[in-house]
This record gives structure tokens, sequence and C-alpha cells, in this order.
């Protein structure tokens, strides 16, 4: 034990006087290196097993499938083997990188467990339904035909996810320009609230997919009343988000504001957007939950395009796998565009303190 | 940013404070007299409470008068104006905005940033803050917060710079460089100054006349004149002496109310 302390030990010496050489703070890589607790060689070698766990039971699923046999005569082709090799392999670059940079197998070693699960996952489902039959088609198609009913379609999937988007966003910005007027107008002024509160208070409540039935007797175009749906449930968070905002913001701004000669015209937009902007991004991340939902709403009760229209068309033919195939497309779709929101929320919000999370 | 000292009259200036929740009402300054002189540097001292906060922010024009007069240069202050700039005691910088995007705000907001184009940058490596020009207030110092906060007042050529307690937050070291500092913009730009401050070796150090406040209500109980050279010396005799001339002043004050309210 003392000895193998102390050679971990010595090499966190050695770390510290090569930053001693180079006469500079250690970075916060290297700092994290020299604080952690030395590790045992048995425990070392464990990491590296642990690091090539992923590659293995990839592995193993790609053998799974194309060695086991199918349950019946169900046919299978090569596609699932083909996308189990593609994260295989990005699983196998993760671990020759590894060998190379210790930044690397760290985040290597930190993901293996998980990447690890995945691949059991994919392994238990393909046994539970090709290979043994205990899920049955046609309710639980095996991925090999969920991945090749997505590739069948892909020309009619593109231009689903592209009428969702020009759905989605026509509503979200209709919505999120409407809830920032209304908000930071009833922020700024006691009068504008007076008016304002009352309507919030009585619609704010109401799912915005309540209107959908009326929507569609009334609405003169099907997009049209869909926008309109989208930009009212997304209309509520962002008033009252942006509201808040405002309110909340210390009044000293607008003093300082006042005393170096803003107009109103600025104080509106220099101080008050800009100060409320942390409490506005909620608005706008629960908007784009509340504006997903009301998409597929709409697009599975009326609109004849889109992701949403596309699962129930679908479901008319009985087509299980397509069905499957578009639920994992939007799930993409919408991590995509929740991924977008959240890299303009880290640039806009950059001058906030740095949170924990 | 050449300044031109600004000048500013108080003329029997009373406020009462509405306090709805007590369904009552506060004086918090009455009968104040006051008359400053252009390009002079006052302080007014007093303990905490005695209004004189509220009196800087009548002259700014956050707040109206309840009775009296305010006037900058005759005319009556009605309302905030850049000709009037405001230091707070801390945390007055946009947060949202990088040191040189808070000293710009002025600049823009009175229209004079095209012809003072380079300003920002010039007042930030006065005040030896040039590293930080692209750095957000929360990554400063509060000494470096403060220091930004003058000179964004300051960019936009104030006649009259009031300052309410702009070093009060800050450790002895800080503050001691930034009265140098703060000297050396006046006596630079010519503005008038009135500082505000509890500290009364701050007020001795730096200006040219004190006035004391005594509180509830706030009144005027004081004024000293002191002789007009710089820089002083705070370990100096005379700075003692008027040093404990202020601090009986202030005693009396209180003492004064005491027997008031006997």
């Amino acid at each position: 034990m003392n000895e193998k302390t102390a050679s971990a030990t010595s090499g966190a010496m050695h770390l510290m006087s090569e930053a001693n050489v180079q006469s500079r703070a250690p970075t916060l890589w290297e700092l994290r290196q020299i604080e952690a607790a030395p590790k045992s060689k048995s425990r070392l070698a464990a990491d590296r097993a642990v690091a090539a766990l992923p590659l293995v039971m990839g592995v193993l699923v790609i053998a799974q499938y194309k060695k086991a046999p199918n349950a019946g005569n169900a046919v299978a082709t090569d596609t699932y083997a083909y996308f189990i090799a593609l994260l295989a392999s990005a699983v196998l670059a993760m671990l020759v990188a590894s060998f190379f940079s210790k930044k690397a197998y760290a985040r290597l070693l930190e993901k293996a467990p998980l990447y690890t699960a995945g691949f059991l996952l994919f392994a238990l489902y393909d046994y539970a339904t090709l290979k043994t039959g205990i899920l049955p088609l046609p309710y639980f198609p095996w991925p090999d035909r969920i991945l090749n009913g997505i590739y069948e379609d892909r020309a009619l999937l593109l231009d689903c996810i592209k009428n969702s988007l020009i759905l989605l966003f026509s509503g979200y910005f209709a919505g999120v320009a409407a809830g920032l007027a209304t908000g930071l107008s009833s922020g700024l002024s006691a009068r504008v609230r007076y008016w304002v509160m009352p309507l919030i208070q009585i619609l704010g409540p109401i799912p915005s997919t309540t209107w959908l039935p009326i929507i569609l007797i009334v609405a003169s175009s099907l997009f049209g009343g869909s926008v309109f749906l989208i930009a009212l449930g997304v209309w509520y968070p962002v008033t009252m988000s942006s509201m808040t905002g405002v309110l909340n913001i210390p009044k000293v701004n607008f003093e300082v504001a006042r005393t170096l000669g803003a107009s109103r015209a600025r104080m509106l937009f220099k101080v008050a957007l800009p100060a409320a902007m942390p409490n506005i991004f909620q608005g706008l991340t629960q908007g784009m939950s509340v504006a997903c939902t009301a998409l597929m709403v709409a697009e599975m009760m009326g609109v004849e395009s889109g992701l949403g229209w596309y699962i129930n068309w679908q479901r008319g033919w009985a087509e299980f796998a397509k069905m499957y195939g578009a639920v994992i497309v939007i799930c993409i779709t919408f991590t995509v565009v929740n991924f977008a929101l959240k890299l303009i929320k880290r640039r806009v919000l950059r001058w906030q303190e740095e949170r924990a999370d | 940013m050449s300044g031109r000292g600004g000048h500013i009259e108080i003329k029997n200036v009373s406020k009462i404070f509405a306090r709805p929740d007590l369904n009552s009402t506060l004086v918090a300054l009455e009968g104040v007299d006051m008359e400053v002189r252009p390009s002079e540097f006052i302080s007014i001292v007093g303990t905490s409470g005695c209004g004189k906060s509220t009196l800087l922010r009548i002259i700014a024009g956050l707040e109206a008068a309840t009775f009296g007069g305010v006037f900058c240069d005759g005319e009556p202050i009605l309302r905030a104006n850049p000709k009037r700039g405001l230091v707070f005691q801390e945390n007055s910088l946009f947060p949202w905005l990088t040191v040189r995007g808070n000293i710009a705000f002025g600049l823009h907001a009175t229209g004079k940033y095209r012809e003072n184009a380079g300003l920002a940058d010039r007042l930030i490596s006065l005040v030896g803050l040039s590293e930080f020009a692209n750095s957000y207030p929360h990554q400063l110092s509060g000494g470096m917060r403060q220091r930004v906060s003058l000179i964004r007042a300051l960019a936009v050529s104030p006649d009259v710079l009031l300052l309410d307690e702009p070093l009060g937050a800050l450790d002895s070291f800080t503050r001691m460089n930034i009265q140098d500092e703060l000297l050396k913009l006046w006596r630079e730009n010519g503005n008038t100054m009135i500082l505000i401050t509890h500290d009364v070796d701050e007020a001795i150090y730096l200006s040219g006349r004190i006035y004391i406040m005594s509180p509830r209500p706030g009144r005027i109980s004081g004024e000293i004149t002191l002789p007009m050279s710089y820089p002083r010396n705070r370990s100096s005799s005379d700075f003692v002496e008027v040093r404990n001339r202020i601090l009986k002043k202030l005693n009396f004050a209180r003492e004064e109310r005491e027997d008031y309210n006997l």
C-alpha cells in the first residue's frame, strides 16, 4: 500500500515540478491530476478493461445479430449490423485516442459504462424480438426493420422535418414576439399590467391545444390556425417570464440609465431587455417545449404534412416500424432544436456569473 | 471630457416620504439650505439615515423635493440629466455589459459616441484597467468596479458629479488609492463635486468644504471650510484637529436630539 501510494505521489510531484519549471499555475486539468486520489495498480488495470468494454459489447451485439438463429422464418438485412458497426467504430476511435491523450482516456472512462449499457439494451431488444419473438410483431419491430423503414422513406421524412420546422418556428417566433411585447410592456408600466394581467390569468391555465377544435373550424387555413395555436402556447410562458424579469430588475439600473441621459427607447431595449434576459430565457425554453407539443397535436389532428402527420398516416397502414422510425426522427429533431436554443442562451447570457450546473 | 463646473443651489428643501404600510409619513429632510459653487469639491458627512443620500438623489433629479427649490445653474431641477452624473455605492454597473460597454453607454445615450471615439479606452487606461476592458463586472474586484462606475459617470462630461458613498464598501488601501485618483480627475476636469460619506477622514482629505448633517429629521447642523491645499497630509496636526471638530459636531448633534426627545 505504502509503495503504491508513494509511486502515485511521485507522479503528482512530477506534475507539480513540471508546472514549476514552466513557471505558471497548473491548468484546471493538471490541478485535477495533482489533487486526484492515487490509484492502485490493480485499479488502473481495471480502468483499462472498463474502457475497452463498450467496444467488446458492440462486437458482441453484431455477433449475436449475425450468428444467432432468428425466430421462425424472420428475415433481417445487414442495415442494423452496419448501424451497430458505425457506433462500435466510434467507440473504437475513442479507445485509440485514449492511448494518445489522457483527456480522451478520462472522457472515455467516464462514458464507458453508459455506452456499454446502450449496446446491452440493443442486444436485449434484438433478443426479445428478432431472435425469440417474446415481443411479437407487428407491435414490436426489431431495430433492423425500423432502420430500413427510415431509410426507405428518407425523402418523405426529410420533407416532413422541413414542414414541421417551418410550422414550429413560424408559431414559435410569432409567440415569442407577442410574449415579449406584452411581457416587457406590462413589466414596465403598471397601467398596461392592469389590463393585461386579467387576460393572462384567464388564458394562461388553458392548454393551448384546447383551442384546436375551434381553430379547425374558424381558421381560414390550417397552417395559419396551427401557427396561431403554437404561438398562443408560447405567448403565455414568454409573457410571464419577461414580465417577472423586468419587475425583478434592480431599480439602480434604471436610475443609472436616467442619469446617463438614456431615452425611453434606450431604457427598454438596452436596459430592461438585457437585464431581464436570464428570466426571458426560462420562458423561451418552456415555450419551446409547449410549441413542440402543440406542433405534434396540430399535425396529428389536422395539418396534412410534417412528422406528426407522418406517424398518423403510417398508423393507417399499420406500418409500426415506420411509426417507431418517426418517433426517433422527432426525438433527434427536437433534441437538435433544443441544443441550438441552449447554445444561443449560453452566448447571450455569457455575462452571467458561471453556475455550477 | 472637459467638464465645466455646475452651480448648485438648494433653498429650504424638505422631503417627506409617504409610508402607506404604516399609514404615516416620515420627514427625511427639513429646511436644507446649501450652495455649491462651480468647480467646488464639497462633502456631506453624517450618520446613516440622516437623509444625505436623499438629498443627493434630489440634486440628481431622481427624487422630487416636497417643499423648497433645487437649482442647477439657475434652472430648477425637474428630472435626471447627464449634466449631473451620479456614482452609487456599489454594484451599479450593468452586469450584461463589459467594462468598455458600460463606459460607452452614456456616450451612446447622449449621442456623443462618434465625436469621442476612443474616449472610453482612454478613460479605462487612465484608471489602469486596460487589461479588463472586455471583462464583465462580475469578473472584477470591488475596487475595479467602483473605478469603472466613476469613469462611466465622468465619460459624459457632467458639470456636477454626485458621489453617494462611492468608496464605502472598499478596503482602506483601495479606498486611499481611489481617493487620489478622484482628486486627480477633479483637478483635471474642474467638475463640481458633491461627495456623500460617513468617513470623516475621506471628507477632510478630499473636500474644500464640509457640511455636517444630523438625523431625524435630516438637517444641516454645521459647515466647515478648509484651506485650499492639496495633497493633504492625513496625519498632520491640522488634519487631526479638523477631524476632532467634526466628530464633536456629530456627537453634539446626537446630544441635541436626545435633549429634543426629553
